[in-house]
């Protein structure tokens, strides 16, 4: 493990009845630092989120969080120690205003710190703060999953494709977002299909493949890479 | 007579609210239906009729009673069952079945406890003099269980709409994962929902002898029944939605037992299938499926 990883992630498997969906796989985040995790469709990117954040337990392999293990712990323990999460498909709690999405999310946090103004500014939700979480767009629902995972003020965030569905100018904004956070300190795991989006945020990403990590580097090295390419293009 | 049933219908009717809520709590908050639920209530009618019985309580000290003891026991219930039913492959069929033995189990013991006769507290517990409201003349004991009915929602309400414990509740009932990554503890949250809303229908237990006219072994599955019936009129999922589905169901029940006597035992029934195919989100509609 490397002195300056905040998250280490070693051999993690989970298997879903016969279906293998992580094999083994190995990957480090520092303080500060956006990783890409990339890949085709079903290589185990989200359920390398899932496990991690606690959503599922882990087969087997080891996941550390500045030297502790946390695999054995659940979901919202992970969450109070600073590791918070977005979803894929948000689900934000509908009956909820916005402001009382982020009230619920700090109330149980690691500092219990209320900057809920601070978030719903930088994530532009400050004009329905008011309104009902049901009623957003989903674009505006992808933001306030992300401003309720960082009113908990979190040390470890992992991003699940939340560039999906957002247009040109969104996706410019929410680059900019991410790269504030990880310049406060904050160590950033990125699943994203969208490779451009990406290239704006990730120094460095992990490809993988049928559950397991392909390639270790910056992106633009990756699309070089004969057996990225060979994933991504079926040859 | 019409604004006599109308009146009757609605402290039924809010009731009828108290009996289900606990039934629309635990779905809400954990997405399964407790069919032993109207065999809890069915514990409280006894728990109430054994303290009026041995020492003469009115059934008004039974509350307390009823709300410590089932909370406990529902709070033991989750953790002895939901966290292991939900790591299996499929929750919801395993717990409908489970919960069906919970239910068969409860009344298989009562039967044993209590034996298979009807009880029953007389109403005049309460006092003797009739309650006049808007110019008519109820029995004591009907206000005296529509006023404890309309406390207990209050206190429901203020529970999930004004407590930190509450806005907790409301988001693992939006997403439970979602909830438990904001630090949430959703088997802590949910135990004590599971507590609460046997606790709820433990304390409209205490009012059946009054309200349904007699305890019996055997009446969980029909106040189950209704309660179901109730709570999809109101919006499935949607705690507060069951005041709605109470006071629907209980106006329509006293126009049937005032008019249409006979036919009155076929209400939850044709209410149910009719909402489903007219409405099946319930009257409050999308807020609680999506909620």
């Amino acid at each position: 493990m490397s002195p300056n990883a905040l998250l280490s992630v070693s051999g993690l498997s989970k298997r879903f009845g016969a279906y293998r969906a992580l094999d083994g796989l190995s990957l480090e985040v520092a303080a500060g630092e956006i990783l890409g995790l990339v890949g085709p469709n079903g290589s185990g990117k989200t359920t390398a989120i899932n496990v991690i954040s606690g959503v599922y337990a882990a087969d087997a392999g080891t996941i550390r969080f500045d030297g502790r293990p946390v695999g054995g712990l659940p979901i919202h323990r992970r969450a109070r120690l600073g590791i918070n999460r977005t979803f894929q498909v948000p689900k934000p709690f509908r009956s909820l205003t916005v402001t009382e999405n982020l009230e619920v999310a700090s109330a149980h946090s690691r500092s219990g710190d209320n900057q809920i103004r601070e978030c719903l500014e930088l994530l532009a939700l400050d004009s329905v703060a008011g309104r009902e979480a049901a009623s957003l767009t989903s674009a505006q629902q992808k933001r306030l999953d992300l401003a309720r995972a960082l009113v908990a003020r979190p040390r470890l965030l992992l991003v699940d494709e939340i560039g999906a569905g957002l247009n040109p100018a969104e996706l410019q904004l929410m680059a900019q977002t991410l790269l504030a956070i990880a310049g406060s300190g904050v160590a950033l795991l990125v699943v994203e299909h969208l490779l451009g989006f990406l290239r704006a945020v990730a120094s460095r990403v992990v490809v993988m493949d049928a559950g397991r990590e392909i390639f270790e580097g910056p992106l633009d090295l990756a699309a070089r890479d004969p057996q990225v390419i060979d994933v991504f293009l079926g040859r | 007579m019409l604004s006599y049933t109308l009146l009757a219908g609605l402290l039924f009717g809010l009731y009828f609210s108290l009996v289900a809520v606990g039934l629309n709590l635990v779905f809400g908050v954990m997405r399964l239906i407790n069919l032993a639920h109207g065999d809890f209530l069915m514990l409280g009618a006894f728990l109430a009729y054994g303290l009026y019985a041995a020492a003469g309580l009115n059934p008004l000290y039974a509350i307390p009673a009823a709300i410590v003891a089932f909370m406990l026991a529902g709070v033991a219930l989750y953790y002895a069952v939901v966290p292991r039913l939900q790591a299996s492959r499929d929750p919801q069929m395993l717990s409908f079945i489970l919960l069906f033995g919970v239910s068969q189990i409860i009344e298989a013991l009562a039967v044993i406890a209590f034996g298979n006769n009807q009880r029953a507290i007389p109403a005049t517990v309460f006092g003797s003099r009739p309650v006049l409201l808007l110019g008519q003349s109820f029995p004591v004991a009907w206000v005296v269980s529509a006023a404890v009915s309309a406390v207990a929602l209050v206190v429901v309400y203020v529970y999930l709409y004004h407590s930190r414990l509450g806005y907790a509740t409301r988001a693992v009932m939006a997403s439970r994962d979602e909830a438990a990554s904001t630090g949430i503890n959703v088997h802590r949250v949910s135990a004590i929902a599971l507590g609460t809303g046997l606790a709820l229908a433990a304390v409209a237990g205490v009012f059946s002898a009054f309200m349904l006219g007699s305890i019996e072994p055997d009446m969980g599955i029909g106040i189950t029944t209704t309660s179901f019936a109730v709570i999809v009129i109101g919006s499935l999922g949607n705690p507060l939605g069951t005041v709605l589905g109470g006071l629907v169901y209980g106006v329509g029940l006293m126009v049937m037992e005032t008019f249409y006597p006979s036919w009155a035992d076929l209400l939850p029934y044709v209410l149910l299938i009719l909402i489903l195919l007219v409405r099946p989100s319930g009257l409050l509609g999308q807020r609680v499926r999506l909620a």
